[in-house]
């Protein structure tokens, strides 16, 4: 299990820093909240918005 | 086996401290730190430092809302979902009245209807069969289960699933949050959520006295409520919403697909601002992802500092597919029900929002039924 964790560990860090370093970041890290609309946590809008 | 019963492991003691793992995950926050500070986000460094001392916590304090749980429905001891109602109090003195009263800040709300109901009542199902929700999920597989490995994994690929169900379950109705500070204001709503939870606290004292059971948490219990409380407040200062988990593992599961060749930013939830935000920008640019980071790394230091790590063997198969298996349906649920115990219940009902009581008691039945399908799977009911 140690080996297999490790070899886990290894590949998701890489890909994470990887992943970091080629995708648009910088400025306050956001929720799905923040943005205008949102009515949960995963940015879902409001039922009374999806009716209109 | 105790050490106490083996002499020959007091004549060649065993390492407490694990520094290969230890190094390496108090290694691997301070690199994100720095890859955050470089693009000017202190905000992130805060949310990462603040999941790995939840991390850490979590295991030291071994506060699990699946065990809770299961010890109320299965034996009616109430002591660990006390610890968890307290936990809730000590994060809504802060989030009521600081979503109400300060710009910028907002508190985890959810529309009620269909969606929640089946999300959270199948979570229910699946924390039980994977022996963890989310937050337990995190602290365990950074802990070194290589079991929860697995259900992290199965946990990200049902939460993507979940996101591409999701609309079509939000079309089928609802209604709007219901926000307790709407109706009484800041501090009129913060005593209406504290009235709740004395009610729940009630509520489950009376069913452990008629079971003639513990209700007194230990102090672990305590500890862990009192810490995880206060990290909450932390949370939600630096990420300006309450804390969240599974938004983190479906970010991580759409782009891991979309590595592999899938196309989802026609799919409607990823059209969506946040997730569409989400999905093009950097995983260290989203609050629930840098708190999930931060807690592998603070378990998995807890766990390395304390004994050898992940030396357990693997569990049996019918154990594994437990993991699979609950792993699939908490993503799934999770995504449909808004969020798990931390995003929805603790955080919806620390904001004062109905919707984290009804996210409870959809869950609950769910825990129900989890439990008694877990002899199925070689697993206890208790």
């Amino acid at each position: 299990m140690r080996l297999v964790y490790a070899i886990v560990f290894v590949i998701a860090f890489t890909a994470l820093v990887a992943e970091h370093l080629t995708s648009p970041s910088g400025g306050r890290p956001v929720s799905p909240e923040d943005f205008v609309g949102a009515c949960a946590p995963c940015g879902a809008p409001c039922p009374s918005v999806q009716k209109k | 086996m105790s050490v106490a019963a083996t002499p020959s492991v007091t004549a060649v003691p065993a390492p407490r401290l694990d520094w290969p793992f230890l190094i390496a995950s108090c290694l691997a926050l301070v690199v994100l730190i720095a890859l955050v500070l470089l693009d000017g986000q202190p905000a992130a460094a805060a949310l990462l430092i603040l999941g790995f001392a939840l991390g850490a916590v979590f295991l030291k304090a071994e506060f699990s809302f699946t065990a809770s749980w299961r010890r109320l429905i299965v034996r009616g001891q109430a002591d660990g979902f006390l610890g968890g109602l307290l936990l809730i109090a000590i994060a809504a003195a802060a989030i009521v009245p600081v979503a109400a009263l300060v710009p910028g800040f907002g508190g985890a709300i959810a529309p009620i209807g269909p969606s929640l109901i089946v999300g959270a009542f199948v979570f229910g199902i699946g924390m039980q069969l994977a022996n963890g929700c989310g937050s337990g999920t995190l602290y365990t597989a950074g802990g070194g289960s290589g079991r929860m490995i697995i259900t992290l994994a199965f946990f990200i690929a049902g939460s993507v699933i979940g996101s591409l169900h999701l609309p079509a379950f939000l079309r089928r109705g609802g209604i709007d949050p219901i926000l307790a500070s709407n109706y009484f204001g800041p501090w009129g709503g913060l005593a209406a959520t504290w009235a709740s939870l004395a009610v729940a606290a009630l509520i489950g004292i009376a069913i452990a006295k008629r079971r003639g059971v513990s209700i007194t948490p230990s102090p672990k219990i305590v500890f862990g409520a009192i810490a995880i409380g206060l990290l909450c407040i932390a949370v939600f200062a630096a990420g300006h919403h309450p804390w969240s988990v599974t938004f983190g593992f479906t970010v991580w599961g759409a782009k891991i697909a979309t590595l592999f060749g899938a196309d989802l930013s026609h799919a409607e939830f990823w059209q969506w601002a946040g997730p569409k935000r989400a999905l093009g920008d950097s995983i260290l640019s989203d609050t629930s992802s840098l708190t999930d980071l931060g807690m592998i790394f603070g378990a998995m230091a807890a766990a390395a500092a304390s004994a050898p790590f992940a030396r357990n063997p693997w569990p049996p198969l019918k154990s594994l597919l437990a993991a699979a298996v609950g792993g699939l349906l908490m993503g799934w649920g999770a995504r449909l029900g808004f969020g798990c115990n931390i995003g929805a219940f603790i955080g919806g009902v620390a904001s004062g929002s109905l919707h984290g009581w009804v996210w409870f008691l959809a869950a609950l039945p769910g825990c129900m039924i989890g439990i008694k399908l877990r002899p199925l799977f070689g697993l206890s009911r208790e």
